[in-house]
């Protein structure tokens, strides 16, 4: 045994520790070099509305444009529902329904997300050109409501738990008091567990942003503000969804390439920041994942 | 008229629907998965290639595709994860260097799969010359999961008292002997269940794949590291393009049950796992 | 468990070791059953060949082509002069391998009401957004769903080329931006008032291809004979694309395609075959 099994040991432990965290470093690194061409050649008209690529125009702002509403649309679904949901199961479940129903929610939240990209093209798009007499199905209310099903059981098992792990004692020092279990949650349980309620929208929100997938093969990929710009019911492009569409098309170290990858680098940013803020809120209680 | 008790009325009501209104949608899921898909599942189709654009046949080579790249994940992110642990565990002490660490191992797990896709492509496919490879699929998708499985080998050394420690040095074992025989076991437990809900998730994933790793046809099993495979995520992407044509959906609905049988297998094992290590502990 | 670890590993170090001689090809999606199909045939009488086939579209093709990643490219329309000054040293050589036809096509509702045929300067007022009703056509009350293609695909260079004067010309009356030759189908059989653009190989019962209406009143309409004779307006070779002269297998193979049995599959997909 001793000394070099403990050096070759410890040098093991701290390289995969420095592989570890300079991973994101890299990526970082390798988005922003990337991304420089477009800065410099495109300049502030990165931000304008028109994305035409045959013309060298690269105007990002359609595609925030529909990443934000898309997020938005399923975030004022899911957040609302999922906060509800996850009242019923932690205060209302009784007590050995709990561990089938909250491992039901991880399957779902299992599922992956080509799946209800799936379902999506073959019953929501469908559905909603029906319901709301569209000439298509594709539209980016479609994605928001593909995306509202996709984070929900994050917002449910996440405010479940905020909920549940709050001590006994503020239930029965409210029931004491003769609250009904409404005021009991709205005037006690939900105040403590705000800041893990806020927690768990923002990595909910996260992973909205970045979602791919679904939203790709529903959205209709139109560069393009709708008019009026809260029509939801028409086609749109969000940030993933042109990357994910388009990457493949253009050519390796273009200016096109590196418009599509600034993109890429908007998206990275404002998902790590949310991350970041999440976690630092979450920070005694460390998700496994999302 | 108590406004009060009709107030709490209405908002448990609110609630009860909000929680039929996600079981309704979580039974449709999983329903029609399980009903359109058991539609297409045969013998021949788990074990016969594509064809015609994957309206007929079957999906074996996406099946074994999917395994390979992610059994080569496992191998990639044991080691690196269960290092990190320790040394983050046992080693790392001055707190800003941890926060420091933290923050830059676990940000990763935010991050939208299809960066991770899109760096592949650069880093690899262009940079390093690699081309469409299944084996680079299986790096990105092992630095995805990578703070899942850190998180849960942290979580089960990290659990260990320190008692056993000091008691290990107190019998005159070196620091790292403490590690192996001590820390070591319980920090393979964790790493594992990480692992399994890792997979769990890689397995289903398609932005990371799609550009670096997947081809559509032609693809068996791949003779070199340098080759691309096909995958049942990407394949269900090519498949749902096709969503009017009733055998194309049919299989790709097949190909789902498929799929979700594979993470199903894998997230329970992880929580039969984590739930065995528990009982284990003291 | 280090038993299974090692043995893995092993198992992967062996597959490094075995190399089977493997062909890439990538690119255009109406290329593509025709190239799958031949691969599949090829393979059966090599089989120590790996024919690895992606799609993608023409711009994908011509892309990896370029940086080396396939050894095809399949694309369905001219190499771009942007594509050439792109990659200088790629001596690109194109081989056709087959003729058809870009039809405009509607969905079946709309081909049933009657509208059968449209001139080329209907078909560009609809996608520059200056037609949005059928009714204005002489059709049903519905409002126009018009789906376009991603722009480096083939087919849409080809169509755009002709219908609006340049390959890459924008569309402003798009509804809809699809990408392979499968999608933009599956879009139409969705809608019961759509217009896309389609290779002839793509038509059903529920894509019904236009008839164009010439200059001289005469209506085309989007059959293998006109295309063969030259009428129909918007035809193009499906072609596949290599770095300088094909040589061994690469040769072997695209000497298959352009063979008896090789076009016989043209044939099957739907398209013309390119020596008649």
């Amino acid at each position: 045994m001793s000394k070099s099994t403990a050096k070759i040991g410890k040098s093991y432990v701290l390289a995969s520790t420095i592989i570890s965290a300079l991973i994101i470093v890299l990526v970082f690194i390798i988005l922003v070099a990337n991304s420089w061409q477009a800065v410099t050649e495109v300049g502030w008209n990165l931000f304008s509305l028109r994305w035409n690529a045959p013309s060298d125009e690269f105007g990002i702002l359609s595609m925030c444009f529909g990443t934000a509403i898309v997020t938005l649309i399923a975030l004022v679904l899911a957040v609302p529902l999922g906060i509800l949901t996850a009242i019923f199961t932690s205060e209302m479940l009784p007590s050995k329904l709990r561990i089938p129903v909250k491992s039901l929610l991880e399957l779902l939240a299992g599922i992956p997300s080509i799946i209800y990209g799936l379902i999506g093209i073959a019953f929501f798009a469908i559905w909603l050109q029906g319901f709301f007499q569209l000439q298509s199905g594709r539209t980016i209310l479609t994605a928001g409501f593909l995306l509202a099903i996709m984070i929900l059981p994050t917002i449910i098992t996440l405010v479940d738990d905020a909920l549940h792990n709050i001590p006994k004692q503020y239930h029965e020092a409210s029931l004491g008091l003769g609250l009904y279990k409404y005021e009991i949650i709205k005037n006690t349980l939900l105040p403590i567990a705000k800041a893990d309620i806020y927690g768990a929208i923002l990595l909910a929100f996260g992973r909205a942003l970045g979602e791919t997938m679904a939203v790709m093969l529903v959205i209709g990929s139109i560069d393009k503000i709708p008019s009026p710009f809260f029509d939801v019911l028409s086609p749109g492009q969000t940030i993933t969804s042109k990357l994910g569409r388009e990457i493949a098309e253009t050519s390796f170290g273009s200016v096109h390439f590196s418009a599509m990858i600034f993109m890429g680098l908007l998206l990275f940013s404002l998902v790590l920041v949310i991350t970041l803020i999440a976690q630092r809120a979450n920070k005694k209680r460390i998700r496994l994942y999302e | 008229m108590n406004s009060r008790k009709i107030i709490n009325g209405l908002f448990m009501n609110a609630t009860r629907l909000a929680f039929i209104f996600c079981a309704v949608v979580l039974v449709f899921l999983f329903g029609t998965i399980i009903w359109k898909g058991s539609a297409a599942i045969s013998i021949e189709f788990l074990t016969q290639p594509t064809e015609s654009f994957g309206a007929s046949g079957g999906i074996v080579y996406q099946i074994t595709g999917s395994i390979l790249m992610i059994i080569t994940t496992a191998l990639i992110t044991f080691p690196i994860a269960l290092g990190t642990a320790i040394y983050r565990s046992e080693y790392l002490k001055n707190p800003r260097a941890q926060n420091i660490a933290d923050t830059l191992i676990f940000s990763l797990n935010g991050i939208p799969s299809v960066i991770f896709g899109i760096f592949g492509l650069i880093f690899f496919v262009n940079i390093l010359g690699t081309g469409v490879s299944w084996f680079v699929g299986s790096i990105i998708l092992a630095m995805m999961i990578l703070p899942t499985l850190v998180l849960c080998a942290y979580q089960s050394i990290n659990s260990i008292p320190s008692i056993y420690r000091e008691s290990a040095l107190a019998l005159g074992m070196t620091k790292w002997k403490v590690i192996t025989t001590v820390l070591l076991p319980k920090g393979v437990n964790g790493a594992i269940t990480g692992l399994l809900i890792g997979i769990a998730r890689a397995i289903g994933e398609t932005a990371p794949i799609m550009f670096i790793a997947t081809a559509f046809s032609g693809v068996q099993f791949p003779s070199t590291l340098l080759q691309p495979v096909s995958a049942l995520p990407t394949h269900i992407l090519s498949l749902a393009q096709q969503a009017t044509n009733p055998a194309a959906l049919q299989n790709a609905w097949g190909t789902s049950l498929v799929l979700v049988f594979l993470v199903i297998l894998f997230s329970l094992s992880g929580l039969l796992v984590r739930l065995r290590f528990k009982k284990n502990n003291i | 468990m280090k038993f299974i670890f090692s043995l893995s590993l092993i198992a992967i170090l062996l597959f490094s070791c075995t190399k089977k001689e493997s062909i890439n090809i990538s690119g255009s999606t109406t290329v593509l059953p025709v190239i799958s199909n031949a691969a599949d045939a090829f393979k059966k009488a090599h089989p120590d060949v790996d024919i690895i086939v992606n799609a993608g579209g023409s711009g994908v093709g011509m892309n990896q082509l370029g940086e080396e990643k396939t050894d095809i490219g399949m694309i369905s329309r001219d190499i771009t002069d942007e594509e050439k000054t792109k990659y200088p040293n790629a001596n690109f050589n194109v081989i056709a391998i087959g003729k058809d036809a870009v039809v405009a096509v509607v969905s079946s509702e709309i081909y049933d009401a009657g509208i059968t045929e449209l001139t080329i300067a209907q078909l560009a007022s609809i996608y520059k957004g200056e037609v949005k009703n059928w009714k204005e056509l002489g059709g049903p009350d519905k409002e126009i769903l018009c789906v376009d293609k991603e722009a480096s695909r083939g087919t849409r260079h080809v169509f755009m080329e002709i219908v609006l004067g340049d390959k890459e010309a924008e569309a402003p009356g798009a509804d809809l931006v699809l990408g392979s030759n499968n999608e933009e189908q599956t879009a139409i059989v969705q809608s019961d008032a759509a217009i896309g653009m389609l290779s002839n190989a793509w038509l059903n019962d529920d894509v019904k291809g236009l008839n164009i209406k010439m200059s001289d009143s005469t209506s085309i309409e989007p059959t293998l004979a006109n295309i063969i004779n030259g009428t129909y307006p918007i035809t193009r070779d499906l072609e596949i694309v290599t770095r300088g002269e094909p040589t061994g297998m690469i040769k072997q193979f695209i000497d298959f395609v352009l063979g008896a049995e090789g076009q016989n599959m043209v044939e099957e997909a739907g398209y013309v075959k390119i020596n008649r």
